[in-house]
């Protein structure tokens, strides 16, 4: 299996995080905070429709709302794919710290 | 609520519905959507806006590039299935890419001469502002040509402001020039002005182009003149001897002139040298010899100054002119039209014609329009093959505009593969076409890319244009008739493409009977009772005077050679023209001058070659006063003039009284048959001959058709020994003469290689065609030949189809070439009659070249054992 790229990663734990709430509003507003800029809907959606593609993401359909001008909207839901890849990735990291010492990279 | 109002902005929106295509679109509409409103609420309207449009553009890369991956992932799809349907279809695909890729090869190797026509004189700097004094004269009869008076180039520059500077030209010529012990007969050897540099870019590499031709017997060369004579010496200041004559120094070495200058030279001596030999003065009016050139301001139109010009000749010669009763006219000529729009007689070098331009041109869009035929055709019969392939795209969803888009790319893939065989093609038949046309045209790709472009361009534009009726046809086919079977073979096509193939195989048609008359008209001029016999007769021009002093001797000697029949001498060089001087024939009033033809010859040239005296005698050595009182003249002099018993007859010769001789006349002594000494598009012209041995510059010898290499060693020895200064140069008068038709010949190889190419495209379009019916009737077939048919039957079923096309294609193209080529022909004095048997052969060639490409697939069609086809019915 393809390891999973940074975004996918981030993208990823924003849905884990955001449970019910996970869609693309609340989606792209928490990773722009996390990253400290504006994520734009551009790299949200084309990561998120990878992510689909790579069978990570369960989508559901959401409830059309005025704001929304009647359109519904997709919540997304890691998958058990997703989970694996992102453990993998940890894992995956935690290797590569491990014996780094934290002064190292001050 | 007035938040709730607001629309998020409206471009912004439809820019990203245009650019996103990912399958949850909409959410990401209604994500945009939802903050929208969220930030109105929050911080207004306005900021929303900035936001909407900032998110919008910001994301439009990511976007951009997701849609393109997608676009080239549907791409590599249509390449897979049109490269799948070239490889499974290997013979429509060849005869389509070949056929295509001839076409193309043509049309680009047409278009690479075409900007070399174009290119001429373009490189000048001041090309612009330069143009040539051309003249229009009438005394009697009316000279016009590219050359100027004398002492018009000086007079210019001083009357008129706007005339910067004049340079006089004379024509280079061959000539011998000795350095040290290097001796070499060296073509374009002119005479120039200094001004010459001024008025056009000849760079210089040594030399000060200021002065370089100032001084007499000065000479400027070209880098390759250089390195021929002076290897690594420096060659400022050296001298070379120019036949026999003079010493010039080398003041100038300028870089060999581009082959695309209708001025081109070797060497040039300078203008002065003439002037310092007595030749030329600066007043001589009534002289036309050399070519002038001008070069005006930049504020000057040349028009205006033409306007201008009979004034100018009226200050200068208008006294003159009217005692003699004539008229002159100056014309200026700018320099970029000399090349395709002369149409002077031995003009400085040989021009191009913008007829011939036009014509060339014409010729390659036809040959690529029978290939795109070819390929629409083809196209459009095998859709039905590919019909199953439209269904099922439609099916799954592909709109119209995506499958046209599918075709015209695969018909685009088509002409891209055609223009690589054909770029491969011109630079194997590039020298042939080099050597055909006279030029040296080079395919560069590499250091003129927008050539490379320009063909990409043509490719893509011929796939679109041949590939586009295809692609609608194929793309409206709807799906369910398609996948239940109901449609019929192309069937509802079938008219536009018998349209096509008439059209195709008229101008193939056409071509070929062009190409027959062509060749005949060449066959008749060279084959035509010219008056004289040109078989074995050795010409040796340029005698230096000490051979002319002692040429009777000379002539005895030659005589005494084994193989040498006769020799006689004449002043030009037999086949090279005549001059044309005015003669007044005695009776007529003193304005009834006449214009005519003459030469100077001695009193063997006639028996030499084999012209015949029609009345009266010859020159004889025998009558002392020959060479001061006898002329000949032709016939057609004599009805010219109006004498029914020419013998007897005078000519009056009025010496200028400066020279101080009295009236003479010279009397008819005979009357020679017509001959053609030049080319047949000439008429013959009156022709008065003299007898005068100090004008007598050429040798013709009469040599014995046995052992010729032989007699020509002899020959040449003997020369070698009375003129050891100069390399012995002849020339066969029949070869001579035959290049007098180059011009008709090169026009020959071009139709017979157009005709030969259209007729070949024309064919792999019917073969295809033909085995595409074959295929497309296999049952049918299968079904005659069960219930009795016999195979001769089928061949003449299949066949009969497309010969009824080709006989329509006759009877289309052939009144038309009759006209084209009748309008060409009456461009020969002497041209032979258009015969009812050129048609025939014709049209019994494309018939035949037609049968047999139709015949083999037909035969192979009607020799398939029934069984097979019918099989699986």
């Amino acid at each position: 299996m393809k390891e999973l790229t940074k975004i996918e990663e981030i993208l990823l734990l924003a849905i884990w995080r955001l449970k019910e709430e996970a869609y693309g509003v609340k989606i792209r507003q928490y990773v722009s905070q996390v990253i400290g800029k504006d994520f734009t809907y551009g790299n949200l959606y084309s990561a998120l429709s990878q992510l689909a593609k790579k069978k990570h993401v369960i989508k559901t359909l959401g409830e059309p709302t005025p704001d929304r001008r009647g359109r519904r909207k997709i919540t997304y839901a890691v998958s058990a794919s997703g989970i694996k890849a992102l453990k993998a990735a940890r894992e995956m990291n935690q290797k590569m710290w491990e014996d780094i010492p934290d002064f190292a990279c001050d | 609520m007035a938040e709730q109002k607001s629309q998020p902005p409206r471009i912004a929106a439809w820019i990203l519905k245009h650019t996103a295509r990912y399958e949850e679109k909409f959410a990401l509409f209604g994500d945009f959507d939802e903050e929208f409103q969220e930030i109105v609420r929050s911080r207004g309207a306005f900021f929303a806006r900035y936001w909407y449009w900032r998110q919008c553009v910001r994301s439009l890369p990511v976007f951009i590039k997701d849609t393109v991956y997608w676009r080239v992932i549907m791409l590599k799809n249509y390449l897979k299935i049109a490269f799948r349907s070239l490889k499974k279809h290997k013979g429509y695909s060849f005869i389509n890419i070949s056929g295509l890729a001839i076409g193309m090869a043509v049309c680009m190797l047409i278009f690479l001469w075409i900007l070399d026509e174009w290119s001429y004189d373009k490189f000048h700097e001041k090309a612009d502002r330069i143009c040539r004094v051309t003249t229009d004269i009438t005394m009697g009869s009316t000279l016009h040509t590219g050359r100027s008076l004398t002492a018009a180039g000086p007079a210019l520059v001083q009357d008129f402001a706007e005339v910067i500077t004049a340079a006089r030209v004379d024509d280079p010529r061959r000539v011998s020039i000795r350095y040290e012990d290097k001796i070499y007969q060296e073509a374009d050897v002119g005479f120039a002005e200094n001004a010459i540099f001024d008025i056009f870019s000849f760079p210089f590499v040594s030399g000060d182009p200021k002065t370089a031709l100032e001084a007499p017997h000065s000479v400027v060369i070209t880098e390759s003149m250089a390195k021929k004579y002076f290897s690594d010496e420096d060659p400022l200041g050296k001298f070379l001897r120019i036949n026999n004559e003079a010493d010039f120094s080398v003041t100038g070495v300028v870089k060999d002139i581009p082959t695309n200058s209708h001025f081109r030279f070797n060497m040039l001596r300078s203008f002065q040298t003439l002037i310092a030999e007595g030749s030329v003065r600066d007043d001589m009016w009534f002289d036309i010899r050399f070519f002038t050139y001008l070069l005006l301001d930049e504020f000057t139109d040349p028009i205006q100054l033409e306007q201008k010009l009979p004034g100018f000749i009226n200050n200068h010669l208008g006294e003159t002119l009217k005692a003699a009763g004539g008229s002159a006219t100056l014309i200026l000529q700018p320099l970029k039209k000399i090349h395709l729009y002369s149409d002077f007689e031995r003009d400085i070098s040989a021009n191009g014609d913008i007829m011939l331009v036009y014509l060339f041109s014409g010729i390659a869009l036809f040959v690529l329009l029978i290939a795109g035929i070819n390929f629409i055709n083809l196209s459009t019969a095998r859709s039905a093959a590919r019909a199953q392939e439209v269904g099922m795209r439609k099916t799954l969803g592909a709109i119209r505009s995506r499958l046209i888009g599918q075709f015209l790319g695969e018909s685009t893939i088509h002409s891209l593969l055609a223009m690589g065989l054909a770029i491969v093609l011109i630079k194997l038949f590039l020298p042939l076409f080099n050597s055909v046309i006279g030029r040296e045209l080079a395919l560069n790709i590499v250091q003129t890319p927008w050539l490379l472009a320009a063909f990409l361009g043509m490719a893509v534009i011929v796939g679109v244009f041949a590939g586009s009726y295809p692609a609608f046809i194929l793309s409206s086919f709807p799906p369910v008739h398609v996948l239940k079977g109901l449609l019929k073979a192309g069937s509802s096509h079938s008219r536009l493409r018998k349209i096509l193939v008439v059209f195709q195989f008229s101008i193939s048609i056409a071509l070929i009977a062009a190409t027959i008359i062509v060749t005949n008209q060449i066959i008749f001029m060279k084959n035509k009772e010219l008056g004289f016999n040109k078989e074995h007769i050795v010409v040796v021009p340029g005698m230096s005077e000490n051979l002319r002093k002692s040429y009777r001797s000379i002539r005895s000697e030659m005589l005494n050679l084994s193989g040498v029949i006769d020799v006689g001498a004449s002043d030009l060089v037999p086949s090279r023209g005549h001059l044309i001087g005015i003669f007044l024939p005695e009776g007529f009033a003193d304005d009834q001058v006449l214009s005519m033809d003459y030469m100077n010859v001695d009193a063997h040239y006639i028996p030499t070659m084999g012209m015949e005296i029609m009345a009266g005698r010859n020159f004889s050595e025998d009558f002392a006063t020959d060479p001061d009182e006898s002329v000949l003249i032709n016939e057609t002099a004599a009805k010219k003039i109006g004498w029914e018993n020419p013998v007897g007859k005078r000519f009056v010769f009025r010496p200028p009284p400066s020279s101080g001789r009295e009236v003479f006349y010279l009397s008819v002594i005979g009357v020679v048959k017509d001959f053609h000494l030049q080319s047949l598009r000439e008429r013959i012209e009156p022709l008065i001959i003299f007898y005068d041995y100090d004008s007598l510059l050429t040798l013709s010898i009469r040599i014995a058709p046995e052992n010729i290499p032989h007699t020509m060693g002899l020959i040449e020895k003997k020369w070698k020994g009375l003129d050891p200064n100069r390399p012995f140069q002849f020339l066969f008068l029949d070869d001579s003469l035959d290049r007098l038709y180059r011009q008709e010949e090169r026009l020959k190889t071009v139709t017979f290689c157009f005709s030969f190419l259209a007729v070949l495209i024309g064919c792999l379009g019917l073969f295809g065609m033909a085995s595409f019916t074959a295929e497309q009737r296999t049952k049918e077939i299968g079904i005659r030949k069960v219930l009795g048919a016999s195979v001769p039957g089928i061949v003449r079923l299949l066949a009969k189809e497309f010969l009824l096309l080709v006989i329509i294609a006759n009877l289309i193209a052939l009144p038309v070439a009759y006209f084209a080529m009748n309008r060409w022909l009456q461009s020969f004095a002497y041209r032979m009659d258009i015969h009812l048997w050129i048609f025939v052969l014709s049209a019994g060639l494309s018939l035949s070249i037609a049968l047999i490409t139709v015949s083999y697939q037909a035969i192979r069609a009607a020799l398939a054992n029934p069984v097979d086809s019918l099989r699986y019915e």
